[in-house]
């Protein structure tokens, strides 16, 4: 029975698991592989240990970019949340035109990335950049993105939290809600403050959806390549380096595969631990509200 | 009372203002300066109003015949990336639909899992073997890399849609004779349209505008359309602005159309996909 169920069954999961299996999977391994070993195009590999993770992590270039990084994610993300939070409760509080709102805050998940630092590059541009001159003219400071790199990395954090806005935005909207009038009403029946009301109501039942969304974005600004390299190429003299750009110039600029591969590994455990935190409050339970 | 009603009101309309203004300011932005005359668009202060011309559309025809490639290869890539995704996921959602056990259970998790490892990461080793296999540089590479990073999310909101289709249908279905794939085709597939139009949604979008991957595994033949734009960005005789807008509104028109019509698959596929495993 067991065996003709498995027989049934099989050829329906072969597409999405060989597909994953043959590009993800045994790759990564393989990566894991390369990481243990000194290689590079066109040269016999030989098992050098964990030589290669201490050359990384020793390397002042990849701290810079583990530094930038980390300031992207934990920055960026966060200043995300706090703005999707206050856009989701403006929407939950009754607006007019809210489908029209709603496609309005989409609008740029259809935006690529590429188009996106056309955008900004432009809007930003030292010389005849729209926000430049608005900026200029109230006397405010400007950025100077293409020699300061603190400015760039400014401007590579206001570009991904644009165009991912719209998935925080939607993913707490939704658990918004989902949360039941009724909890509202007796609330104010029970005389409690709007404040009271969102720390004591809104909060708890939103933290579930918020962590969800939290990890996911950590998981995908922890990536962040495009950008970054679009907008910069992690130059002036790999200042705006973030971990993804570092480990594409080890591989593809200094043909130094074991290195990159290293990196790698440290982008796959970091992620996968990342993960890990979102399938334990999953199997939790504690999402409950988060539907 | 009444003037904290004002108030809020009040807030609420800066608010609102301000939230257009973020998401949409740039997108119009460049969408308007593409079809400004060459010397309003460097204009201080900004022009709103301007005499539109298409001589950067028609520069863009004439000196960057790659783009329109890349633009047919974009096309070709993400409507087999996308029917690849669909199918794929619809069988494997329907088997996790269906059925329930460990191993089901565990598979599930560990599809979603490996999607979680950064494509950059495969890059590596695909790079020498898609190179043996003589892939590099073909459509077939980035369909399959495109559908791949995908499924997982396909079969998960797949899944999630079936889970709505009741089971009495299958069953009387297989009691008059139709076989599994028959059911599949002619009975699940149907009904689990809104399913596989949000899948295709986010495989539309992802594989329109990726650029790693395309810039990594590809030459010229299969050149996509952000990737001649990216091009175009860093060419070295100066950035030629008007030209860059036109091929950059050209990019983004079509799938920013698409979002818009689609935007109920689009929330209903966010919000089923990230909280359901």
């Amino acid at each position: 029975m067991q065996l003709q169920r498995t027989a049934r069954i099989l050829p329906l999961l072969a597409p999405v698991h060989l597909l994953i299996l043959s590009v993800i999977v045994l790759p990564s391994f393989y990566v894991m592989w390369l990481s243990l070993n000194t290689s590079s195009f066109g040269q016999a590999p030989s098992f050098v240990g964990l030589q290669n993770y201490w050359r990384v992590l020793s390397d002042p270039a990849f701290h810079s970019a583990l530094l930038n990084t980390v300031i992207l994610v934990v920055v960026a993300v966060h200043l995300e949340l706090a703005v999707g939070l206050g856009m989701a409760l403006l929407f939950a509080s009754g607006l007019p035109f809210r489908r029209f709102l709603l496609v309005a805050v989409l609008a740029p998940y259809a935006v690529s990335e590429v188009t996106a630092v056309v955008m900004w590059r432009f809007l930003f541009d030292p010389d005849a950049g729209p926000v430049t001159l608005a900026l200029r003219a109230l006397s405010l400071p400007t950025l100077d993105w293409s020699f300061e790199p603190s400015h760039a990395m400014i401007l590579i954090g206001l570009l991904t939290v644009w165009l991912h806005l719209p998935f925080t935005f939607i993913i707490v909207y939704a658990a918004r809600l989902a949360i039941p009038a009724e909890l509202y009403e007796a609330a104010r029946i029970d005389g409690a403050t709007r404040w009271q009301a969102f720390r004591r109501v809104t909060l708890p039942l939103l933290g579930p959806a918020m962590v969800i969304a939290l990890l996911f974005r950590y998981i995908f600004a922890f990536r962040l390549f495009s950008e970054a390299w679009l907008l910069t190429k992690g130059g002036p003299a790999r200042s705006t380096e973030v971990v993804a750009i570092y480990l594409y110039q080890e591989a593809f600029s200094f043909n130094a595969f074991g290195p990159a591969a290293a990196t790698a590994w440290i982008m796959v455990l970091v992620s996968l631990l990342l993960a890990g935190a979102y399938v334990f409050l999953l199997r939790r339970g504690g999402l409950a509200h988060a539907h | 009372m009444r003037t904290e009603r004002l108030l809020i009101g009040a807030g609420k309309a800066f608010a609102v203002v301000a939230i257009l203004f973020w998401s949409l300011f740039p997108i119009l932005f460049i969408a308007m300066s593409s079809l400004k005359p060459g010397q309003d668009i460097f204009a201080v202060p900004p022009k709103w109003l301007f005499m539109p011309t298409l001589k950067h559309y028609t520069e863009l025809w004439r000196s960057w015949g790659v783009f329109f490639d890349g633009l047919l290869n974009s096309l070709m890539i993400t409507v087999g990336a996308t029917l690849l995704a669909i199918v794929a996921s619809a069988c494997a959602g329907y088997v996790y639909s269906r059925n329930s056990g460990r191993w089901l259970g565990a598979s599930l998790l560990g599809l979603i899992i490996v999607r979680l490892i950064p494509p950059i990461v495969v890059t590596l080793p695909l790079f020498p073997i898609v190179n043996a296999l003589g892939l590099s540089d073909t459509h077939l590479v980035l369909i399959l890399l495109y559908a791949t990073f995908f499924v997982s999310l396909g079969t998960v909101l797949m899944r999630t849609f079936m889970d709505q289709i009741p089971r009495e249908l299958d069953e009387a279905a297989s009691i008059d004779g139709a076989s599994r794939m028959t059911i599949l085709r002619k009975v699940i597939a149907p009904l689990a349209m809104p399913g596989m139009l949000a899948v295709a949604v986010f495989v539309i979008v992802f594989s329109w505008n990726e650029f790693l991957f395309a810039f990594i595994f590809t030459a010229t033949r299969a050149k996509t359309a952000p990737l001649v734009i990216s091009e175009m960005i860093g060419s070295i005789d100066g950035v030629d602005w008007g030209i860059l807008f036109a091929a950059s509104t050209v990019q983004l028109v079509p799938v920013l159309l698409f979002v818009v019509f689609m935007n109920r698959y689009l929330v209903a596929g966010l919000t089923a996909g990230s909280t359901k495993g």
